[in-house]
């Protein structure tokens, strides 16, 4: 099977993951041959423990739940296994956030702040800063003017919520959305934001919350990935940040708890169709005879990344597919198109992928996340933010729209936010046209919608200038914790234990779940 | 004198509240006829009936009998004025300059917190409760109907009904039912009598009138159906009649037609229809709305809303 050439040793088969991709202790040179042994050995008895512990906590919770094992082995990496059961009966069944990466400003989207109006260009009072270490992009500033936000706001829907004019269709679902302006993080730059926002931890390596849904529920479709992520194009590109897979890796917990990622255009799943000239069953073959392999590996080491990887191949062959059916837009009516806007006939646009996350609900795909970036406005914030919004305003109210009339939204939360909030001063020149805000970690504001979140309601307050919560504030992790209760999971319970703690998406600091958030 | 006889009345109230625990073996039915039983008498006081529970549910495990963390117990209204270590913890008339008030809306993080160690903390309503009453003079005689403006008193939690029968007894015929017919049958929760979820969306078109034939032997734990893009049929809709716990269905994109839906009103229980694009028409549609009981409806897609 591997290319490069093994020595004969039967103890080469240990590792089926290497595939010649690095060296192992065995490629080594002159390390003598009874400490390679060593090694092994010691890489079987661990492999051991961890199998027979396994073994035992399995053997535990069959009893506990009274069903045979194999029925809860969800996260063991046996494939076809079927989910783990929630807590208590959940809410949401499906999760679709979306991201706003590079974080829009709460001065111009949820937190109106009428009073500003009358402070232009005044400096922020040093009582309201209180102190607080800037980015190294205002630090050096010698005045902090105060910035009004030149988008006016109205009121809309029964509960009479101000919402700004850029967002005129999200406006007409008002009375769906729970609006939270007090949300506050712990990073006040975008890498260890965004991280936080999506894993629970600035670090990376963490799972992110589709990860732990996952690993917590399993599949609801197993032809489909529990956890999917899609990337938009933008309608302009100023100060982006870079996306990458540790924002939707699986961290710690097995690998097949992490997201696919849905790319646009005619090959939605790299690598998934079959190479010219090999037929699906030739294909099948192969598979059965890798996974042949991989099994008796795994009979003799026990290592559940052996089943993983099973497993993963198993996913990618039944996605062959599930994925053209999910991504054939063709039998869509006029009234999708109408309702989305004629850019969600463009693959990888925020429109094609806000369909893409209804189809994917519909199909029972647990947790998409859609990323929308180039929200980062430290300079020319009036211009570019109407760009984004107008790019994005329609298909947002489009999906809450849709899922709602297809009964979706009442199990389905969506989630709308970015990672951090930004600053009533401005960042550079102030021009009664002109202005930037920088990033702003004390406060900052995001919606949820359906799967039992409380509709038409506002939760938290910031003082006039937005920069300080004086009710209610809420950190992530209880944005976290909230989310995961809405599927039936108490953050405190839902854990793996890696490097020898029972490691939880909210960490170990106090966490709360907001009760007022809830229908 | 009349300090002991509010001592007497008050750990009277604290005696029927553990009477009322002991009894957990009653029938719910029971239970729940007590907790819904009429409460409010003309000579009912606001401490007795809205202050002291809020102590009994959040404080006493730390202040009271047992423990007296901080020498304070707060089991009785003598207690409570007699405060704790640091003396009184309640001044009359003056809820911020009382530390009781203050613990309990210091910021949750903050290490004086009440209750501690992340313990629940007390809601908006019962800290609402507690601010009026002192601000009333902290009075144990004080009538409930003197104090206003107090947040209504939250309805005694039901106890939790039983949705269908417990699966456990049934779990070996479950996972043969699975395996055999290629759906999933999911536990709802881990409490086993929150009962089951049908679960087609692996293999949706694997799931027809016949599948659902052969669920008979677990029809009645099954709470929610869901059966969006199976091949059922009203003749599948017959079928599940026997799913006499059934509380949702899906059934969007299924050829069901108002002739099956029709017999929908067997399911006595239903809470939720979903028949997205289906064949529904609008005068079915009013029959199911009618149908009490049933709190959500959509038939979006159909000749209902065409």
């Amino acid at each position: 099977m591997q290319t490069s050439a093994p020595p004969a040793s039967p103890d080469r088969n240990l590792c089926s993951d290497h595939c010649g991709e690095h060296p192992t202790v065995w490629d080594l040179p002159h390390i003598p041959l009874g400490l390679k042994r060593e090694w092994l050995d010691l890489e079987t008895r661990r492999h051991f423990l961890g199998k027979g512990v396994k073994a035992l906590g399995w053997a535990g919770l069959a009893t506990l739940l009274g069903r045979s094992a194999p029925n809860l082995l969800a996260n063991s990496a046996i494939p076809g296994a079927p989910a783990m059961v929630p807590h208590y009966a959940p809410k949401a069944k499906r999760a679709i956030y979306l991201f706003m990466a590079g974080s829009p400003s709460q001065f111009e989207t949820w937190d109106y702040k009428p009073a500003l109006a009358d402070m232009f260009d005044k400096d922020l009072p040093e009582s309201v800063r209180g102190g607080q270490t800037l980015t190294g992009m205002t630090a050096s500033q010698t005045r902090f003017p105060i910035a009004p936000s030149i988008y006016k706001f109205a009121r809309h829907g029964e509960a009479g919520r101000f919402i700004s004019e850029l967002f005129p269709y999200t406006a007409k679902v008002s009375d769906e959305l729970c609006v939270i302006k007090s949300l506050h993080t712990d990073a006040i730059n975008h890498e260890p934001a965004i991280l936080q926002l999506t894993t629970g931890n600035m670090f990376p390596g963490k799972p992110s919350i589709g990860s732990w849904l996952s690993y917590g529920l399993g599949a609801m479709n197993e032809e489909l990935p529990t956890f999917v992520v899609m990337t938009s194009k933008m309608p302009h590109r100023t100060n982006v940040q870079a996306l990458s897979n540790r924002l939707w890796s699986s961290g710690f917990l097995s690998p097949e708890h992490a997201a696919v990622a849905l790319r646009s255009g005619s090959d939605p799943v790299l690598y998934l169709n079959n190479p010219k000239g090999v037929e699906s069953d030739v294909r099948r073959a192969m598979i059965d005879g890798v996974n042949d392999l991989n099994r008796q590996l795994f009979d003799r080491v026990g290592d559940p990344e052996i089943n993983a990887r099973i497993s993963q191949y198993e996913m990618a062959f039944r996605m062959q597919t599930s994925v053209p059916e999910l991504t054939d837009f063709s039998n869509e009516p006029q009234s999708t198109w109408d309702l989305y806007g004629p850019r969600a006939k463009e693959p990888g646009t925020f429109a094609y992928n806000c369909l893409m996350a209804r189809r994917l609900a519909e199909r029972g795909v647990r947790f998409t996340q859609i990323f929308l970036r180039s929200w980062d406005q430290h300079s020319r914030l009036p211009t570019n933010i109407k760009l984004m919004a107008q790019d994005s305003d329609q298909p947002t109210y489009a999906l809450v729209t849709d899922l709602k009339r297809r009964g979706l939204l009442d199990d389905t939360v969506v989630i709308w936010g970015g990672e951090f909030g930004r600053t009533v001063y401005s960042q550079g020149t102030l021009t009664p046209e002109n202005y930037g805000r920088d990033h702003h970690p004390r406060c900052f504001s995001m919606w949820m919608a359906g799967g039992g979140v409380k509709p038409g309601i506002s939760y938290g307050e910031t003082d006039d200038f937005s920069y300080n919560i004086v009710k209610d504030p809420m950190h992530i992790r209880d944005l976290h914790a909230t989310i995961l209760h809405l599927f039936g999971l108490d953050h405190n319970k839902l854990s793996f234990k890696f490097q020898g703690l029972d490691q939880k998406l909210t960490g170990v600091l106090p966490t709360k779940v907001i009760h007022d958030l809830l229908a | 004198m009349i300090c002991s006889h509010n001592v007497g009345r008050a750990s009277a109230r604290f005696f029927r509240g553990k009477h009322a625990c002991i009894q957990g073996g009653l029938k719910p039915a029971l239970l729940l006829a007590l907790a819904l039983a009429p409460v409010a008498r003309a000579d009912d006081t606001f401490f007795e009936k809205r202050v002291a529970p809020i102590f009994e549910q959040k404080c006493v495990a730390c202040h009271g009998e047992k423990k007296q963390k901080g020498k304070l117990r707060l089991d009785s209204f003598a207690h409570l004025m007699r405060g704790g270590e640091a003396g009184a913890v309640v001044k009359a008339g003056e809820p911020k300059e009382s530390e009781l008030f203050l613990r309990v809306t210091l910021h949750p993080e903050d290490e004086d917190f009440m209750p501690a160690d992340s313990k629940p903390p007390l809601t908006k309503d019962e800290v609402k409760v507690l601010e009026l009453w002192i601000a009333a003079g902290a009075s144990e005689t004080t009538p409930v109907a003197a104090i206003k403006g107090a947040p209504a008193p939250t309805a005694p939690k039901a106890p939790t009904l039983a949705l269908a029968p417990d699966w456990r007894p049934r779990a070996a015929q479950i996972a043969q039912l699975e395996k055999v017919l290629g759906v999933r049958l999911v536990a709802r929760s881990l409490v086993p009598t929150d009962g089951l979820v049908l679960r087609t969306a692996s293999a949706p078109t694997r799931c027809d009138d016949a599948v659902l034939a052969k669920l008979a032997p677990v029809a009645d734990l099954i709470v929610e159906a869901e059966l969006a893009r199976t091949k059922i049929t009203d003749a599948g809709l017959a079928a599940l009649a026997a799913c006499r716990n059934l509380r949702t269905i899906d059934l969007t994109r299924t050829g069901v037609t108002s002739a099956g839906l029709g017999k929908l009103a067997m399911f006595t229980k239903l809470e939720s229809i979903n028949l997205t694009s289906t064949g529904v028409d609008l005068a079915t549609v009013a029959q199911l709305r009618a149908q009490p009981g049933l709190k959500r409806l959509w038939a979006f897609d159909t000749p209902a809303e065409k």
